[in-house]
């Protein structure tokens, strides 16, 4: 790679580029990652090009460390076992990897989140009075339960954003209590299993992170929006007073390794 | 012990009754047995229950189709060539079908509780969510929980304290024992052993926990060529009852080593299959308005699926193209 590491200005790089390398910096080096379909597999290919070499990816059909040479597009796919260290099935990730406390890193995406964290990837509506469903749970309950930080990635609408979801998919900080249903802090019900939880949330137009008691702030607005343009994009009080300043965009290198080796086929990349 | 049999598609489904527990193999758009679920629908059966880690193309053919009254599994989609079970979404909406939600981590727990011969499986994943709110129990609220019915639990789950090192509450999930595993294998040999070609996904767990199995294969190889390898097997003939044989099976899911997805028929099919009369339409085009598999292959054409053959040096086909360069 010959690009530098100077940053690329406004215009220079798309939207999909900069959440790429938004992601791709929570990913630290010798990270055990449970990665997702999408966008998480081009912030951990830019990761492992860059600067967490040593990072592995789990894909919850059974791939463990893969070194596909071509970007999957599916986490059953054959790319993904490419050059793994094991290839088992669903009860290895779920349960050898992440019940087991393996997983540092999870990515996942949901259609609405709350200002715990919660995420629903199941209804409009609920399961009494659906609307529309949508493809339901599948790992996405489980790794925002068990990893220790997952990196939510939205598309920041006022409507996703909510003050209270219809219906709880996956876990943030503050969690749904049985038989009752009351919200709880997520250590009350998980106990010695809570290992963690939601550590940011990256959209097209701002990164989000967790306070000491669970609750979302705005951390960094990214180039071209203000705080003002976020906080119409929120339907619940926002606290902005953490906000850090501008997202950093993308550098020349990541451009090139996003563009020339993690995805030269332009599957997810524009 | 016994010695799996050899039979025919239409013989294999013919053994599968109305309301009967249904499990696959695969994983979301891969080796999956579509074949038999296109068959299923041929033979116009019906009230079928689908217990599935996760569901997918084959699971919108049967919703979209009819054949499901009660579906239990924690996701139901095509990943990126389809991000919602778009049939499964109406017949939810229209109450069509009795739908119950897991997480992966609670089904995957569930079908390897039932394929070691054990009542429960404990786990701690997904708690504090809506997937265990009593009020969203879709089967108890169906009625179904009442102690009558040999293939759902009584309870949907319950939770316990550890007794042993106190670790806290956590779930027991109940295992499941499907009537019939439906499983799509890349090569079956001669006695009845199993090879997956990749990730196993489930595969082994729906074998030993399904009441009866029917494997449907590319092709039977001589058994003696899958022991010279035993650690790449992954289940033995006496655990198969029925084995099918029957190229492209898994169509349009894909199969490591043999045949990539069809991503184009995948979305055009999620993109065009949303109301009812246009999955009715797809259906007779591609499953009631064909004789067999060979004239539905016929129908895909050679260059469609030598397009979609796999490299036997990746396992994925190098000639499909992707993306947008």
């Amino acid at each position: 790679m010959t690009a530098s590491n100077e940053y690329a200005k406004i215009g220079e790089y798309k939207g999909m580029d900069l959440l790429a390398a938004a992601a791709a910096r929570e990913v630290c080096d010798f990270d055990v990652v449970f990665a997702g379909t999408g966008l998480p597999m081009l912030a951990i290919g830019l990761a492992q090009n860059e600067h967490a070499p040593h990072s592995a990816c789990i894909y919850e059909a059974g791939s463990i460390d893969g070194r596909p040479v071509d970007i999957p597009t599916s986490v059953g796919d054959a790319r993904c076992a490419y050059q793994a260290s094991c290839a088992g099935g669903l009860f290895e990730a779920f349960y050898g990897q992440l019940h087991s406390g393996y997983v540092d890193l999870g990515f996942l995406g949901g259609a609405e989140i709350d200002k715990y964290g919660n995420l629903n990837t199941t209804y409009v509506g609920t399961p009494l009075d659906c609307k529309v469903r949508f493809a339901g749970s599948g790992g996405n309950a489980d790794i925002l339960s068990f990893a220790r930080k997952t990196v939510l990635i939205m598309v920041q609408e006022k409507r996703r954003f909510t003050e209270e979801l219809e219906y709880v998919t996956s876990p943030g900080w503050r969690v749904k209590k049985w038989p009752s249903g009351e919200y709880v802090p997520k250590q009350e019900v998980y106990g010695k299993f809570c290992y963690g939880g939601p550590s940011a949330c990256i959209t097209d137009m701002a990164i989000f992170r967790f306070d000491e008691t669970g609750l979302m702030y705005l951390d960094t607005v990214h180039p071209g929006f203000s705080v003002e343009d976020v906080k119409s994009k929120v339907g619940f009080d926002l606290n902005i007073s953490r906000c850090s300043g501008e997202t950093k965009p993308p550098t020349y290198r990541q451009l090139e390794i996003l563009y020339k080796v993690v995805d030269p086929e332009g599957i997810f990349l524009p | 012990m016994g010695v799996p049999k050899i039979i025919t598609l239409q013989e294999a489904v013919g053994l599968i009754s109305d309301g009967d527990c249904l499990a696959f193999s695969g994983f979301t758009i891969w080796r999956r047995p579509v074949a038999m679920c296109y068959e299923i629908l041929r033979q116009g059966k019906k009230d079928l229950h689908l217990f599935e880690v996760q569901g997918g193309f084959h699971s919108e053919v049967l919703i979209g189709g009819g054949a499901v009254k009660l579906w239990e599994g924690s996701w139901l989609a095509q990943e990126i060539l389809g991000k919602t079970g778009v049939n499964m979404s109406r017949k939810q909406s229209e109450k069509k079908v009795i739908v119950d939600d897991y997480s992966h981590g609670h089904a995957v727990g569930r079908i390897m509780a039932g394929s070691i011969g054990v009542p429960f499986f404990p786990t701690a994943l997904a708690m504090g969510t809506d997937i265990l709110n009593p009020a969203f129990d879709g089967f108890a609220n169906a009625g179904l929980r009442d102690g009558s019915h040999p293939k759902i639990a009584k309870e949907k789950y319950t939770i316990v304290k550890d007794p042993f090192y106190d670790m806290g509450e956590l779930l027991l999930m109940p295992a499941i024992n499907p009537n019939w595993g439906l499983v799509y294998a890349p090569m079956v040999g001669t006695e009845g052993t199993v090879r997956v070609l990749a990730q196993s996904y489930n595969d082994q767990d729906v074998i030993k926990a399904c009441d009866k199995v029917i494997v449907i294969c590319e092709e039977i190889v001589p058994d003696e060529f899958l022991r010279r390898e035993p650690t790449q097997n992954i289940a033995s003939g006496y655990e198969i009852d029925y084995i099918v044989v029957c190229p492209w099976a898994a169509h349009p899911t894909g199969s490591q080593y043999y045949y990539d997805t069809d991503a184009d028929f995948l979305r055009g099919f999620n993109a065009s299959t949303k109301k009812q009369d246009a999955f009715d339409k797809f259906a007779e085009e591609y499953i009631y308005g064909v004789e067999d598999h060979y004239e539905y292959l016929d129908k895909l054409g050679v260059k469609r699926l030598e397009t979609l053959r796999a490299s036997q040096a990746t396992g994925y086909s190098s000639r499909v193209k992707r993306g947008t360069r």
